[in-house]
């Protein structure tokens, strides 16, 4: 829209409003002249840039008071004239800035002058348009020793303005305009970047403010919250440019000892600073005070833009005066970590970058001293630790591990130096220890019992994505938040993945040892050191860290399962040695569970205390948690070992197995899903398959173990499982053991009759299963099945009389045994003397050809031996076993 | 130094099943040095060799050479990678397993139905010698291998009546070149041979009953017996090579199937007739420990293997099983040990 094109037309059109303007210095007059500059073509108006400026500035510089409103409208044509043209020489760039600040001096005060808001604004606005409109090289001319009491005028004043106007709108202007004023314009008209040089001269004349600036700034910023986000922000920014430009190490290192003499006049000479070590040191010392201030203001600010500014101050700082301040890199580490977990997802993000960041720098693997800042503080957190666990609220306990866990993530491989100082491992296992202390009163653990056994092939709802992830929910003295148990398996993760695993596997299988107190802890953490180490489930900020060898890390993990798998740690007491009898006597008295479970306090010792002096229930469920604990440690073994696992199933199967058959239901529950983590973990798709690809394994357990069962009386429960779960494939490698079985029967009716009837009870069940009914043998079995139907729906009455009618039963067992000897063809010698007398004459009248009789088929001789047994248990005095006995002889 | 109470014999460590037929012999290898895996064959009555790995306690192949015949002696060629078994098919396979390969690539004829093994002695050197019971009942034949010439038939004087060659052990003495077979024979006698002269050397009558098995330590050139009867017999070699029994020593149960003493010479096991492992310690001869496991004896020869590094000795014998466990390890001057037999060692290392 412009009119004038040519600078002659714009001339004639303009020269009449100027002369007019100088000669009566009006507003109207000032508002004349602008509207007719609206109509000018910018590059007209370049060309009369000076001439048009000489009528604003002399009405500027004439002595004498002048009003407000005029000066206001004069600094405003100028501001005009300034953003559409551009300042081409140095002395009126100087002078101009000169009269424009001039506008806000008082002469009576160091304070700005007290003028209208207004004049204030469009003054700023003045300077920033100045600073703007200069053109290329003039700026940094601009900026030479000389000019060093004029800028401080502004900055100081703008500063002013800054923290002391109420104006928000002000405030905003004078931080931009001291942007401007600092070079550090994130607009477009800077494209061009400072070389060393000039950033070296930038930095001595900047260094003269420092104090003034920092100082005023941090007032900004450590403020009144309610002042406002954006002032807060920018006041940051500015704060930490300012000084990561001036303490840049980058600078530093190029300075020399001796000051160059500035070749200015002394007055100004005295304003200069010499950026040496001293000065250095002090600055650095004086700006960590204001720094530790900042952060503690700021890193709790409502805002969270603001502490998303914080994030961006701690990064330039720390990357670029890591050796200059580095007594503030504690304290800006700390400020970083402490908002990895921020509830802004905006800064956790900007958190992690920077994280990331540093660590592909190797800001604090690089360094020497970072890293001894951050293990001395990693020190003294885990000294207080326990401390602020036992004191904190949950969302405290929240922020100190999420401290801990950015500890950790930044030291990445250097954990090592930490963790090689005795005494820095100590305490802080000592602290991970105290952390993770159970709650282990529940009583309900104890209690309940798995009355049902065959819950295995109904396959646990784990989620298929991550089985190893589904632990059981356990109760700590500390805490109850699940996400700070979350933040402790990281931080052990974290160690396992970076640490050395040797030492902490060590360190912690030590604790393990050490006391009972410490045990189910140490498994804890040693569990998620292994997890951790296999890296499946850690962040990694350090991309060249080498994660442990699978070689190494399976004889690591075999090493703690032999700990966890023996005697001593294995087989505890979770259940009275009375149970088998208790059984009975819960059944007969429900009340006594009543008056337990009414109670959840460690004083309900024992409620079956007339027997010997047995453990509490503490520390049954304390025994009880630490089996799951390590059956949940194998799984996720299992887990970070993937097919290398199936090597240590040798060794491992059998005992998860026979967990998996436990009497408590905890046990049994976790069992069941650390066996659904071997099968994800080997490639199985199904217990079952688990079980039958590896019968080899359980065998050789189960044969192993009952020749010591008075040390592993639970032997029998996993054959019992294992029969459950497998197919006819597994009979010719059991066949021995069940022999076995029968022998160590013989050895113990009295005691262990029980659970080895049980037993035969899942072998004969899994015969008929697995032998479905063929030809000859088909038919009894087949008649055999109508009779057991007809038999189990008289169980309840059998049940409730079973003293009267165990000896129809028994006589109808006995007879149906007979016939099928007779169809067998087969002759056993039973020690019953009627039976004898009856079963030979048929015998001999069957067996017409004794030579060519082939075999027995392995399943029939087992059933036979099997009932051989048990005939004898039918007449046992306890009831149980009678009843079992019973049972196992209608499913043949 | 008895302790009041000594600790029970160990478990066996592993009992390895699936055989399906009682087992004839067994064999220790160490395994390729690349792999590492020890590997255990076991001869089956079937005519099976089993290989089984000893990382994973599996059977990892089987080998079908010799016609159903049991299997009865398994020897591994130290350049390794050739298995030779011996059947009672009256052949004796030699095995390419190298590669994952298991085929027989030669076989040799026997002449003797007897219950004796061969023996080989061989170095690294392509060229070795096997010793096996030869015709007639009494000979012993000499092969040179892989060639399959025959060196020499050493048969005793006629007049001698020591019957069938029982068991036999090739070895070279450290300073003399010259190939030397020990056999124990039929009438309870021990007799040393020089295969060059086709001589016997020494003769010395150390048991009552038929020798069962024997085995030597040419280091200390001392040598262990046993037989169908109550008595182990150990024997010494003298500069002159005479034979010398140095002593008897008197078991529980009488029979004796088979004997090895560990290849660091360190400790001796017995297989019995009844079952039993017996572990000696070699040097002083005095009894550590007895396994008990197996619940039957297959006649004549219960196998029995000493794993060369590790302490680990495995045993068959009811059949269809096979185990490796822990054995007592003893050192020179470890007096507990040798007195406790429950000293346990780690499995593999």
């Amino acid at each position: 829209m412009a009119v004038f094109d040519t600078p002659e037309e714009a001339f004639g059109v303009l020269r009449p409003v100027c002369v007019q303007l100088t000669k009566t210095q009006t507003v109207e007059n000032v508002e004349h002249l602008q509207t007719r500059l609206q109509a000018v073509s910018d590059s007209a108006l370049q060309e009369l840039q000076q001439y048009i400026l000489f009528p604003l500035r002399f009405t500027l510089k004439t002595p004498g008071p002048k009003r407000e409103r005029l000066i206001q409208s004069v600094v405003e044509c100028l501001t005009f004239v300034l953003s559409s043209t551009c300042v081409k020489e140095q002395e009126l760039l100087q002078e101009l800035f000169s009269e424009l600040s001039a506008c806000l001096y008082s002469p009576s005060s160091q304070k700005p002058a007290a003028v209208s808001e207004e004049l204030k604004l469009a003054v700023i606005q003045g300077l920033s348009t100045l600073m703007h409109s200069a053109y290329g090289d003039i700026i940094l001319t601009f900026y030479e020793p000389s000019i060093l009491p004029r800028l401080g005028f502004a900055i100081s004043l703008l500063l002013g303005l800054a923290e002391q106007e109420k104006s928000k709108q002000i405030k905003i202007a004078a931080l931009k305009c001291l942007q401007v004023l600092l070079l550090q314009c994130d607009c477009q008209d800077h494209p061009r970047s400072l070389d060393e040089l000039e950033q070296k001269q930038l930095g001595d004349l900047f260094a003269s403010f420092l104090p003034g600036i920092s100082t005023a700034l941090t007032r900004v910023i450590t403020g009144d919250f309610k002042q406002g986000h954006s002032i807060v922000v920018s006041s940051l920014k500015i704060f930490y440019k300012t000084v990561s430009f001036i303490m840049a190490d980058e600078q530093l290192k190029r300075i020399s000892k001796v000051q160059a003499k500035p070749a200015v006049e002394h007055r100004v000479a005295e304003l200069m600073v010499h950026r040496e070590a001293d000065w250095v040191k002090n600055t650095g010392d004086k700006l960590t005070i204001l720094i530790k201030k900042i952060i503690d203001c700021v890193s709790v600010h409502p805002h969270w833009k603001v502490r998303l500014e914080l994030v961006e101050l701690v990064e330039d700082l720390l990357l670029k005066c890591s050796q200059s301040l580095v007594e503030c890199a504690g304290p800006l580490l700390k400020a970083l970590v402490g908002l990895v977990n921020d509830e802004s997802s905006e800064v956790q993000a900007q958190c992690n970058k920077v994280l990331r960041h540093f660590a592909d720098q190797r800001v604090v693997v690089g360094s020497k001293a970072l890293a001894d800042i951050l293990s001395e503080s990693l020190h003294s957190l885990a000294t207080s630790l326990p401390r602020l666990m036992n004191s904190q609220d949950d969302q405290g306990k929240f922020s100190t591990l999420s401290l801990l866990l950015g500890y950790l993530k930044l030291l990445g491989p250097k954990i090592n130096f930490v963790l090689n100082s005795l005494a820095h491992l100590q305490r802080l296992s000592k602290a991970l220890i105290q952390v993770l202390e159970l709650d282990v009163a529940d009583i309900k653990i104890v209690e309940e019992r798995r009355w049902n056994s065959d819950d295995l092939n109904a396959s646990p709802k784990t989620s298929a994505t991550q089985p190893w992830n589904h632990i059981q929910r356990r109760y700590f003295h500390f805490f109850t938040d699940e996400r700070i148990f979350m933040l402790l398996r990281q931080v052990c993760q974290l160690l396992g993945y970076y640490g050395n695993l040797y030492l902490l596997v060590d360190h912690f299988m030590e604790l393990y040892r050490q006391s009972v107190v410490y045990r189910k802890q140490a498994a804890m953490i040693l569990n998620e050191l292994v997890t951790g180490a296999a890296g499946l489930e850690v962040e990694n900020l350090h991309e060249k860290h080498i994660k442990t060898n699978p070689e190494e890390l399976r004889e690591i993990v075999t090493s703690i399962l032999e700990e966890y798998t023996s005697q001593e740690n294995w087989y505890l007491v979770t259940y009275l040695e009375t149970e088998e009898m208790g059984e009975e006597l819960m059944m007969e008295h429900p009340g006594l569970q009543a008056i337990t479970s009414g109670e959840h306090t460690c004083q309900v010792t024992s409620f079956l205390a007339f027997s010997k002096p047995s453990p509490t229930i503490c520390s049954m469920n304390s025994n009880i948690w630490q089996i799951c604990i390590q059956l949940e440690g194998i799984g996720q073994f299992a887990y970070a070992l993937g097919k290398d696992f199936c090597l240590l199933l040798m060794s491992v199967l059998y005992p998860v197995m026979e967990k998996a058959g436990d009497q408590t239901l905890l046990i049994s529950q976790v069992a069941t899903s650390t066996m659904m983590n071997i099968c994800h973990a080997c490639g199985y798709n199904s217990l079952q398959h688990l079980i039958n690809q590896n019968s080899d394994y359980l065998v050789n357990g189960i044969s192993l173990n009952l020749r010591h069962l008075s040390l592993h009386p639970h032997t029998p429960k996993v054959l019992e499982v294992m029969l459950r779960n497998s197919d006819a494939n597994l009979l010719p490698l059991v066949a021995d053991v069940v022999q076995d079985v029968l022998a160590t029967l013989d050895q113990f009716y009295d005691k262990r009759a029980a659970s080895f009837v049980s037993v035969l009870h899942a072998l004969m069940a899994a015969l008929a299963q697995w032998f479905p009914d063929t030809g000859n043998l088909g038919h009894l079995q087949e008649q055999s099945l109508g009779e057991e139907g007809s038999h189990l729906n008289q169980r309840p009455a059998t049940l409730e009389k079973s003293t009267t009618t165990a000896e129809d039963i028994e006589q109808f067992l006995l007879n149906y045994l007979k016939e099928k000897d007779v169809a067998d063809g087969n002759v056993s010698d039973f020690d019953n003397e009627e039976e004898e007398q009856s079963v030979f004459p048929k015998v001999d009248e069957n067996d017409t050809h004794p030579d060519v009789e082939p075999p027995l088929p392995l399943q029939i001789q087992i059933a036979m031996d099997v009932m051989e047994r048990c005939i004898h248990l039918l007449s046992d005095k306890n009831l149980q076993i009678r009843l079992k006995g019973k049972l196992e002889h209608f499913l043949i | 130094m008895a302790a009041p109470c000594p600790p029970p014999p160990p478990d066996p460590q592993f009992v390895l099943r699936g055989t399906q037929s009682p087992v004839h012999a067994l064999h220790f290898w160490e395994g390729a040095q690349a792999q590492g895996h020890p590997v255990l064959f076991s001869g089956s009555q079937s005519g099976l060799v089993h290989v089984w790995s000893l990382q994973t306690q599996r059977a990892v192949a089987t080998l079908d050479g010799h016609g159903g015949q049991c299997v009865t002696w398994l020897q591994m060629l130290p350049q390794g990678h050739q298995l030779l078994s011996q059947g009672r098919d009256l052949k004796l396979c030699l095995w390419d397993l190298a590669e994952g390969r298991n085929a027989v690539v030669d076989s040799v004829r026997l002449e003797s139905v007897g219950f004796c093994r061969s023996s080989i002695l061989a170095g690294g050197q392509p060229r070795w010698m096997l010793a096996v019971p030869g015709k007639g009942g009494d000979e012993v034949q000499i092969l040179e291998m892989p060639s399959k010439t025959s060196v020499c038939a050493l048969k005793p004087k006629a007049d001698a009546k020591l019957g069938m060659p029982m068991c036999l052990r090739l070895w070279q003495a450290d300073c003399n070149p010259r190939p030397l077979l020990l056999a124990g024979y039929e009438d309870g006698s021990v007799a040393l041979w020089d295969v060059s002269e086709q001589k016997v050397c020494s003769h010395i009558a150390c048991h009552e009953e038929p020798v069962m098995d024997l085995d030597f330590d040419s280091q200390k050139a001392r040598g262990i017996s046993g037989s169908a009867g109550k008595a182990l017999a150990v024997w010494s070699l003298d500069g002159q090579q005479a034979l010398q029994v140095r002593g008897t020593h008197e078991l529980t149960n009488p029979g004796i199937a088979e004997i090895t003493i560990r290849p660091d010479r360190k400790i001796l096991a017995t297989a019995g007739w009844d079952h039993r492992i017996r572990v000696f310690h070699w040097r002083t001869m005095q009894p550590l420990a007895v396994l008990a496991f197996h619940s039957a004896v297959q006649w004549p020869s219960p196998p029995m293997a000493c794993w060369p590094r590790a302490p680990r000795i495995s045993g068959s014998a009811s059949g269809r099983s096979t185990h490796a466990r822990d054995s007592p390890t003893p050192l020179p001057g470890d007096k507990e040990g040798g007195q406790g037999g429950g000293h346990r060692a780690p499995a593999l290392t």
